[in-house]
């Protein structure tokens, strides 16, 4: 297959052609000359809506439901939306029905995924089952192409399980992500603790409940002198923590939402469920605190934390709904046209591709030629407003469909593929 | 004149030109309920479900007897559990009542928000009876309107809320009607039971119950609401009783007389020494009395006969 992109900005400060515009023009899958005006009859082509390039972007905490739980989302869903949002690379969490803690499991999801645009990289459980009690199989899981390892939305509370989960994947150079919820602490809270919560009557998850638990896990990451990424933080003295933490050198990185980057605990006031999320939508000083900490390098990487769930699961009382966003296909959308105005281009889209490729050992895909073409393709200057008819997950549990964005995906280029929003 | 609102979903919404409207209706209703014929007409072609997803029995009485005596048409629907637990969901118990043709909807339930869900949802009229922690709205109107009762005016009023804060939907309510009123508030009791950022609602915070006491001319005293409690926030009852609880002797030594109030069901012997309830100083059965002509004013004025019998 031949594509010609005409015209596209470069986004990619590793590259020498960062901030140029030029044309790429792309064959079987590998990046064979980076011009102006390059001419190739067979080509298709690509052109227009203000196009700009980059590296692939990776989603590094995605919800599939795929076995167990295929009502809300199948593999083949969650990679179409993936494609969608832009994503050439997804982690998922093994959040499954069985768990992913064995390695035929993580094999069941390579091979149900392979041959796809997007790529899937499972990640398994760190505790078996992800029930937080003993040590799950990594370093089969491993071998057998478990990209990292978390237990998901049941973050581990045993301090000391955590410690030997960090220690035991010393052994093959692992990382653990960890989501930050000391469970003791938000225990029956159904939104952020503030003068909202106060308000709405409504039990409210502390602050503390977060950054109690970044706290514990940064001593334990410098005890252990292991990895660890913690990711969807959302409250102002995570960002001062992981701050401090990577000054001193340690090994942590961690990742945002688009959601907490595009809302607040205000969204609340009229208890729809749609915007019950798990960590709970922060504060507005939350929100600019975490905007600095992706401006200056603190935060590295932006992921979806998509969360598909059922018309049934969320369309309840909202203490009995259940947590979760469907974004991922629009996480850039929600992102450029809650942030475009404050955070450069370049910094937002390294959130999405290079930083979070680097931090899991992705390969590097840069826009050189000769390389694979491993490409998102987007426009910060369209518009778009997606649709319930538009949307390509199986669940619809999005507050964003119906409303207009600055910043639109246009497709990707991945495995001698092109999926085409245009 | 109609409120400003479609829904009674808390006193949130509710602007203080409502408040009043609610308690000039209700001063209506009320000599209506002192007639040997305790009944008007106005509702007679409305019909009114009481969903109760709680435990309720002054609060459905209360409601079934306002309905009543405006004659309306009432059916009652109670589960204990929650909705969900029967296996229905809230959206289809309520649309299959309203498929009976059913035009207002009176409902209480143990998740906050529940009737802004309902109200979202399916197309009635809906009447918050107590929803979770958050508002329980009829309660905290007939309480400011027996305070105006009794006291004859609310504003600048020094008002005291003392127990279990975090808990209760009558806190919460009472909190936003005061001081739409222009009462001056202060909720007090052990720090556990007080949910932080309360202060943000414009109310004074007291831990010390006699202090609170000397500082205030009407003291509401809330339930210890042993049921929704999921931490162990106080040790036991009795050092509730011996620290918080409030007796005659307390109020012997405060050197002036103060209005009591309790939305009950009492514990007695713990919030309440029955020597204070059962005092000249309580106005509890006077509320329950309110209760009725309070909830006939709401009911009244949500139902769309407004503008045709003004």
């Amino acid at each position: 297959m031949q594509l010609l992109i005409q015209q596209a900005k470069i986004v990619d400060p590793r590259s020498e052609h960062h901030n140029k515009t030029a044309d790429l023009l792309i064959e079987d899958g590998i990046i064979t000359t980076i011009g102006t005006n390059i001419e190739a009859n067979n080509a298709q082509i690509i052109t227009g809506h203000n196009l700009h390039v980059s590296t692939g972007w990776t989603d590094i905490f995605a919800d599939y439901r795929e076995p167990g739980y295929e009502h809300k989302e199948t593999i083949a869903t969650g990679l179409a939306a993936a494609a969608a949002g832009g994503y050439t690379d997804v982690l998922t969490v093994p959040n499954t029905y069985p768990v992913v803690s064995t390695k035929s499991i993580v094999q069941y999801l390579l091979q149900t995924a392979a041959g796809n645009a997007v790529n899937l990289h499972p990640c398994g459980s760190a505790t078996q089952n992800a029930e937080g009690k003993t040590l799950a199989e990594m370093m089969d899981m491993r071998a057998n192409g478990a990209i990292a390892f978390t237990d998901g939305w049941k973050p581990i509370q045993n301090a000391g399980l955590m410690q030997k989960a960090l220690e035991y994947i010393k052994a093959f150079n692992g990382i653990l992500l960890q989501m930050p919820v000391d469970d003791a602490l938000a225990e029956g809270g159904l939104m952020h603790e503030g003068p909202v919560s106060t308000r709405l009557g409504m039990a409210g998850i502390p602050a503390l409940a977060e950054t109690l638990m970044v706290h514990r896990d940064i001593e334990l990451l410098r005890y252990t002198g292991s990895r660890l990424h913690i990711t969807g933080i959302s409250v102002a003295e995570s960002v001062e923590k992981i701050r401090a933490a990577k000054k001193e050198g340690l090994q942590v990185t961690c990742s945002i939402t688009p959601y907490h980057l595009a809302l607040t605990d205000d969204a609340l006031i009229t208890y729809k469920s749609v915007y019950k999320v798990s960590p709970p939508l922060r504060s507005e000083a939350d929100r600019q605190a975490l905007i600095e900490g992706l401006k200056d390098g603190t935060i590295d990487c932006i992921t979806s934390h998509h969360r598909p769930q059922e018309w049934d699961a969320k369309t309840k009382e909202f203490e009995y709904a259940a947590d979760g966003m469907n974004v991922q296909e629009m996480a850039f959308s929600i992102v450029y046209d809650a942030i475009g105005a404050q955070v450069p281009l370049h910094t937002i889209i390294q959130a999405l591709s290079t930083t979070p490729r680097a931090i899991f050992g992705l390969p590097a895909s840069g826009i050189a030629k000769g390389e694979k073409a491993c490409l998102t393709l987007f426009s910060p200057n369209d518009t778009v407003t997606y649709t319930d008819d538009t949307v390509k997950s199986l669940s619809r549990n999005n507050p964003f469909i119906g409303k207009k964005m600055k910043g639109r995906v246009l497709g990707i280029i991945n495995n001698d593929n092109f999926v085409s929003n245009i | 004149m109609s409120l400003s609102v479609k829904h009674l979903l808390g006193i949130k919404e509710l602007t203080s030109q409502d408040i009043e409207q609610i308690f000039q209706t209700a001063d209506n209703f009320k000599q209506v309920l002192q007639r040997p014929i305790k009944k008007v007409p106005t509702l007679r072609d409305t019909t009114i479900a009481n969903v109760f997803f709680e435990n309720s029995t002054r609060t459905r009485i209360s409601f079934e007897l306002a309905e009543r005596r405006l004659s309306a048409d009432v059916v009652n629907f109670a589960s204990s559990g929650s909705s969900v637990s029967k296996g229905e969901t809230l959206i289809d118990t309520v649309n299959n009542i309203l498929a009976m043709k059913v035009d207002m909807v009176v409902m209480r339930h143990s998740a906050s928000g529940a009737p802004w869900f309902l109200s979202q949802n399916v197309d009635a009229r809906i009447i918050n009876a107590g929803d979770g922690i958050n508002e329980h709205p009829t309660q905290a109107l007939l309480d400011a309107y027996s305070i105006r009762e009794r006291l004859g005016s609310i504003k600048g009023r020094r008002i005291c809320i003392i127990g279990d804060i975090m808990h209760s939907r009558v806190a919460l309510s009472n909190i936003y009607c005061l001081g739409k009123l222009g009462a001056e508030v202060m909720v007090a009791g052990p720090p556990t039971l007080i949910p932080k950022h309360i202060e943000d609602l414009g109310v004074k915070v007291e831990y010390d119950v006699k202090k609170a006491l000397q500082w205030c001319e009407v003291a509401n005293v809330l339930r210890i609401q042993l049921e929704r409690q999921h931490k162990p926030l106080f040790s036991t009852l009795r050092e509730y009783a011996l620290y918080y609880g409030i007796n005659k002797q307390t109020l012997d030594s405060l050197g002036k007389e103060i209005v009591i109030m309790h939305p009950g069901p009492i514990n007695r012997g713990v919030e309440l020494n029955s020597d204070v309830a059962n005092s000249k100083q309580s106005i509890i059965l006077d509320q329950v009395e309110n209760g009725v002509a309070i909830r006939m004013a709401v009911i009244y004025l949500l139902s769309g006969k407004v503008n045709l019998e003004d």
